[in-house]
């Protein structure tokens, strides 16, 4: 089974790949706490890429407090303070949103219709949730 | 670190056409490098020299430091190597090959001959001459693995393999690797092949190793920018491999990210956009 999904070809380097898709899936509780991630040699061989890129991802998510080294037991992820947690996933959020409004200043568009179409779109949301119930 | 592979000055000319010139270059122990060049760059000509499979014409090559052309037996029989050409007896079975070639090492595995010709579904009884060529690649690839060489020097070992045989050799090289103490160092067209399996990417142009890095820093520093300023806002963009000016600004390949620039460049309110590049368009960029 292949958990993560990488494209090599990308500019990207492929640690990096590796470590926002686990981020993501700690941050939206796709790896709960204390569960064990493959190991280095399992996501190497199932991805077809070379262990060091894998070490390095593991790594740096180890150094940002994703992950801790259980002796033993590999990488597992770690239990974290709720507020911490929210603290990330805004931040991650916050990225994504500079990225938007960086892409809409590239077409001219302004800040106001950015916000008037997020608008929109939670309205839209919301009216899909309630005509499905 | 320990220096593996050290070419000192390496020049080779064949008649009056000089190929590599002064060519210095050291791979350290542990590394998978993954060597790109263009089409008659003479990244055969390298490997073959380092190995002293051909003659040089100046430069100093030492392997796991003994000089290239003085090895001892039992560092030869460290090393493995795939050539781009079968150069077998091709009216040999593959059976006898295997034999035959077993008898020069001490350190044969058996076990390895069997799980590859096994799972790569070689027919030990047909001649070499009879196998295509993908299947003298796998066998090719089998002589060179049972050893458990300690360097691999594989010349394009992908080429006449279909996408499945491929995914089975990087495999196979991956599972060599995970042994740090095992360096590898391949030759090829495939950047996607490079992508996956190298930690180091070495660029072959004009007859010197013109660029020698770490995969992951190449594509952190040799990137894409469009910087979004004003014609008369004169930007000069350090590093800059390729330019060019339009009407919101300009773009260009650097090779290497100015991070004091940057700095700069925000602190004058000029945006910059970097746009990271797949290996190939970085090799392009580098050999232009």
């Amino acid at each position: 089974m292949e958990q993560f999904i990488i494209s090599p070809s990308s500019g990207i380097p492929i640690y990096k790949q590796l470590y926002s898709q686990i981020e993501r899936m700690v941050l939206n509780g796709y790896f709960s706490v204390d569960q064990r991630l493959p190991s280095v040699r399992q996501v190497a061989s199932d991805l077809h890429v070379n262990p060091m890129t894998v070490s390095k991802a593991y790594g740096l998510l180890e150094e940002r407090g994703y992950l801790k080294r259980l002796r033993g037991k590999g990488m597992v992820v770690t239990a974290r303070d709720n507020e911490v947690l929210q603290q990330e996933k805004l931040i991650m959020l916050d990225e994504m949103i500079k990225e938007l409004l960086a892409q809409a200043k590239h077409m001219g568009i302004s800040g106001d219709k950015v916000e008037q179409m997020i608008k929109h779109s939670i309205a839209n949301e919301l009216n899909e949730t309630v005509g499905k119930e | 670190m320990t220096c593996i592979v050290n070419v000192k000055g390496l020049t080779k000319s064949y008649k009056n056409q000089s190929v590599l010139k002064e060519l210095n270059w050291q791979v350290e122990q542990g590394d998978v490098v993954g060597l790109l060049g263009k089409n008659g760059a003479g990244k055969s000509t390298l490997l073959k020299s380092i190995l002293n499979i051909s003659d040089i014409d100046s430069g100093a090559i030492s392997i796991f430091g003994e000089p290239s052309n003085q090895l001892s037996s039992i560092s030869k029989a460290r090393i493995a190597y795939v050539p781009q050409e079968n150069d077998e007896i091709s009216w040999l079975s593959v059976k006898d090959l295997i034999n035959f070639r077993k008898q020069f090492y001490s350190t044969w595995s058996d076990e390895k001959v069997t799980e590859l010709v096994s799972s790569w579904e070689i027919d030990l009884a047909k001649k070499v001459a009879e196998l295509s060529p993908g299947q003298v690649q796998r066998v090719l690839i089998i002589l060179a693995l049972a050893p458990m060489p300690e360097l691999l020097v594989f010349d394009e070992p992908a080429a006449s393999l279909d996408p499945a045989g491929r995914r089975d050799f990087l495999k196979e090289i991956l599972n060599l690797v995970s042994d740090e103490n095992i360096t590898v160092i391949f030759s090829t067209h495939i950047t996607s092949d490079l992508e996956r399996i190298a930690n180091k990417v070495a660029i072959l142009d004009k007859g010197q190793i013109c660029y020698y890095n770490d995969l992951d820093v190449t594509k952190e520093s040799v990137v894409q920018l469009t910087v979004h300023c004003k014609k008369e806002q004169d930007i000069t963009i350090p590093y800059l491999l390729r330019g060019k000016h339009h009407s919101q600004g300009q773009y260009g390949v650097v090779s290497q990210l100015d991070q004091t620039w940057l700095t700069e460049m925000k602190e004058k309110n000029v945006e910059v956009t970097i746009n990271p590049m797949g290996l190939e368009d970085i090799f392009l960029e580098l050999t232009a």
